[in-house]
């Protein structure tokens, strides 16, 4: 029964972090740094370690990682 | 009637005495007053210089006493700030712009990536390789600029504006070879 609260809470807290407000401004930021047409990012789906998908407000969505040191970010 | 003139006399001179007495101490007190006075003398005197050359005659008695004290005072002032002149510290604001939560982690790593980016391209300037010229690399400096301060204007204003009065010192060390390579 334990074991059942502490995979739902955790999984309540995954949920909660994939809608920070601060991490979709943060994707935000870095679309626009890159010079791609995005406004806002609305939501977005965390896949690993800095790598992600951010759909933005404009119906464009982009995938936004790191590799070697640099961030990518990626039309899908 | 000669003892009474005698008395009358003894206490007129006595009374004259007094009075001369009491004018005497009277006379004491004067002095002390005009050693307040003869500052402001002196002052009207130091005023007096300045106003004159000014095209302003009906002024200068009144404002002239509020003057000097001021202008004593300001004298030094100007000094100080002179001998503070704004030392560029890059290190201070590279780690201030780290530790800053006004920019998320991945907008950080974006931008030091942009930062190194436009680095390499001054390097290779200094090196010789001349297409981007120094007047074309002012165009994506200050771009690059502006996208710092816009990303921290609002939530690190402080920053922003330290940055912002840094701009021109943060560009003569990236135009400079000697500077750069100092920095780097």
């Amino acid at each position: 029964m334990k074991r059942i609260l502490f995979v739902v809470s955790l999984a309540a807290s995954i949920a909660t972090a994939a809608d920070d407000p601060k991490q979709r401004q943060d994707l935000t930021a870095v679309i626009a740094l890159n010079g791609k047409p995005c406004g806002e990012v609305v939501s977005y789906v965390v896949q690993a370690d800095n790598d992600y998908v951010a759909t933005c407000k404009d119906g464009n969505r982009y995938r936004v990682h790191v590799k070697d040191g640099r961030v990518i970010v990626e039309k899908q | 009637m000669d003892h009474r003139a005698t008395d009358r006399h003894q206490s007129l001179k006595l009374a004259f005495a007094i009075l001369l007495l009491a004018a005497g101490c009277k006379v004491v007190p004067p002095p002390a007053p005009p050693p307040p006075t003869p500052p402001p003398e002196p002052e009207r005197r130091e005023a007096a210089p300045t106003p004159a050359p000014t095209s302003a005659p009906t002024a200068p008695p009144k404002a002239a006493p509020a003057a000097p004290p001021k202008s004593t005072a300001v004298v030094p002032a100007p000094a100080a700030p002179r001998a503070a002149a704004p030392a560029l510290d890059l290190r201070s604001l590279e780690q201030r712009l780290k530790e800053t939560n006004a920019i998320g982690v991945l907008t950080k790593l974006s931008l030091k990536n942009q930062v190194d980016d436009l680095v390499a391209q001054f390097r290779a300037f200094h090196d010789g390789r001349q297409p981007p010229t120094l007047t074309e690399l002012r165009r994506p400096y200050e771009l690059l600029l502006m996208k710092v301060l816009s990303l921290l204007q609002d939530s690190d204003p402080a920053l922003a504006k330290e940055i912002n009065a840094s701009r021109e010192a943060i560009w003569s060390v990236l135009s400079d070879r000697n500077k750069l390579s100092q920095f780097l």
